[in-house]
């Protein structure tokens, strides 16, 4: 067993789970999920709808309350020390969250100030990341009268004023046009270059293929594979006896107990 | 960065909300002063200042006008904006900044502060021609301004409780409603002791009494310390009460 230094761990999660309960009874959305994302890598999170993708996120990220286990980011717990935790990481989750009554400006420089910037650093860095997420144009609109895709890319600049150590990004890309995903993969990137832990969650298995270091599949609110994608493809690949590597897909559907069969199959019900 | 600045800069935020959505101001000021027109103009003549003792002189709608304030500061829209960034999900973005829970909370209710010092202004303004005057000069002024707009933060921070319990507008508007008995059973047309005794029963109760009377000793008479300290009192305590609630539902939010 190799000792790994807990330091080293961006995201580190053991049995958590979350249980909503509401009048129709109790819903088990996460069922002891153990997660280990190294400092510096990006590490995605796929699933089908309704996994527990988003749940997981918003208790990682403090914005929910855990029913079981831990989880420790940045080094600390997050049930703990909640707002240390808040403090080095970047959030946007999957319904972008703005003000519609703001402009993209003042609402990147106020939340440079809420972390604690004075007025002229926080000004500063608006300007910055309306460039870099080539919103300038419309820095200085309500935005209300914003596009999904402006949308997103300014909740996405609004994760980053504070340069956080771990980006936690629900659904980054989804409803993007082709240009505008590129321009978020290129973000995703160039932040993960700078040394940033990305958390992603994400549909699109190429996104993952391209993106990710190594991906975590959850199904049904329980981990059922992890791993880089390379030894994910190639693990299928030894238990089907299959002479080339298959798609991430394929990891997918089998991960998630779909074949395409099956799924062929549910759409021709449907039609019929 | 403490508690307090990010009070303020979420307490500016909503004063720029306020100033970019007009139109939530205009029944603000429409109800009350419709109120104080209609109430004047009805029992004016019943209860002229030459014979109604319990007017010091001035007219019957100097004895309304901190009905028509009251109105006026509970009709704050803290609770409404509040649904509205809880659904459109930047009460989420919020709650992941280390911006403390007190913060969060406090921001919209010094806004509403504000806004209530502004609106009483006006209102008092609107109402010199109806031949009203604060008796308790640039003081009395004063403490009627701080006086209503803490009614306001009182109400709005209760409001924001219905808000962040409910998630939904709908309950918010609905709950918004418990202002009428609030505002009606009290000695709103009458002081106290002419009202009948169920009414005095129920207006003793009340703690809007307290306060109503507070800002009515300040338009008709000198200073009345007791009285003030009484609705300054029951302000506090409850100011206190829906803050601490209002955290303590942030904190346990999920
Ligand atoms: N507030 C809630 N109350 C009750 N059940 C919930 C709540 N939020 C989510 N769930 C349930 O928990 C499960 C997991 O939901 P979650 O949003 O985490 O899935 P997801 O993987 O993010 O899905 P998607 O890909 O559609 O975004 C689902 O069955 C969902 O219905
Ligand atoms: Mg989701």
């Amino acid at each position: 067993m190799v000792y790994e230094e807990p330091g080293t761990l961006a995201v580190q999660a053991s049995g958590l789970a979350k249980h909503y309960r509401g009048r129709a009874g109790t819903v088990e959305a996460v069922r002891g999920v153990d997660l280990r994302v190294t400092a510096g890598e990006v590490f995605g999170f796929l699933g089908p709808n309704g996994a527990g993708k988003s749940t997981t996120v918003r208790m990682l990220t403090t914005l929910m309350t855990i029913t079981a286990g831990t989880a420790r980011v940045a080094g600390l717990d997050v049930a703990h020390d909640p707002d240390g935790v808040r403090r080095r990481i970047g959030v946007a989750l999957q319904e972008a969250g703005l003000d519609p009554r703001q402009t993209g400006r003042e609402l990147l420089a106020l939340q440079a100030r809420l972390f604690g910037s004075t007025r002229a650093e926080a000004a500063t860095r608006a300007q910055e990341l309306l460039v870099l997420l080539e919103l300038e144009d419309a820095a200085d609109r309500r935005i209300k009268g914003y596009s999904g895709g402006m949308k997103r890319r300014l909740d996405l600049a609004s994760a980053l004023v504070h340069e956080p150590e771990v980006l936690f990004l629900d659904e980054p890309t989804t409803g993007l046009d082709p240009a505008s995903r590129l321009t978020v993969w290129d973000e995703v990137r160039r932040i993960n270059g700078r040394g940033t832990t990305v958390f992603l969650t994400t549909q699109y298995l190429e996104e993952a293929d391209q993106l990710c270091d190594r991906i975590a599949i959850i199904d049904a609110g329980r981990i059922v594979r992890q791993g880089t994608p390379a030894e994910l493809k190639a693990g299928l690949r030894e238990r089907r006896g299959l002479a080339v590597d298959p798609t991430l897909d394929e990891v997918f559907l089998d991960a998630t107990g779909r074949t395409r069969e099956r799924v062929a199959g549910e759409v021709q019900e449907v039609t019929a | 960065m403490t508690t307090v600045q990010q009070a303020n800069l979420l307490g500016g935020r909503a004063l720029r909300e306020g100033l970019r959505t007009p139109e939530s101001l205009a029944p603000t000021l429409f109800i009350p002063v419709f109120f104080l027109v209609v109430n004047f103009g009805q029992a004016g003549r019943i209860f002229p200042s030459s014979t109604t003792d319990f007017l010091y002189g001035q007219t019957y709608a100097a004895f309304q006008l901190p009905s028509s304030l009251l109105l006026a500061a509970s009709f704050g829209s803290a609770a409404l904006y509040l649904v509205e960034d809880i659904e459109g999900g930047y009460f989420d973005k919020l709650r992941a900044s280390p911006v403390s829970r007190s913060a969060l909370v406090i921001g919209r209710l010094l806004a509403e502060g504000v806004k209530g010092v502004v609106i009483t202004a006006v209102l008092l303004v609107i109402a010199l021609p109806f031949g009203v005057s604060v008796a308790s000069g640039v003081v009395g002024v004063v403490l009627l301004l701080v006086l209503t707009a803490l009614w306001g933060v009182v109400f709005g921070g209760f409001m924001q409780l219905i808000a962040l319990k409910s998630r939904s507008a709908a309950a918010t508007n609905a709950g918004g409603l418990v202002f009428f008995p609030l505002l009606f059973l009290t000695p709103n047309f009458v002081p106290r002791e002419l009202l009948t005794r169920p009414m005095e029963i129920a207006a003793t109760l009340n703690p809007v009494t307290y306060v109503m009377e507070a800002l009515r000793s300040l338009i008709l008479q000198d200073p009345q310390w007791d009285v003030l300290t009484r609705g300054f009192g029951i302000v506090g305590v409850l100011g206190v009460i829906m803050v601490a609630l209002n955290v303590r539902l942030v904190r346990s939010y999920d």
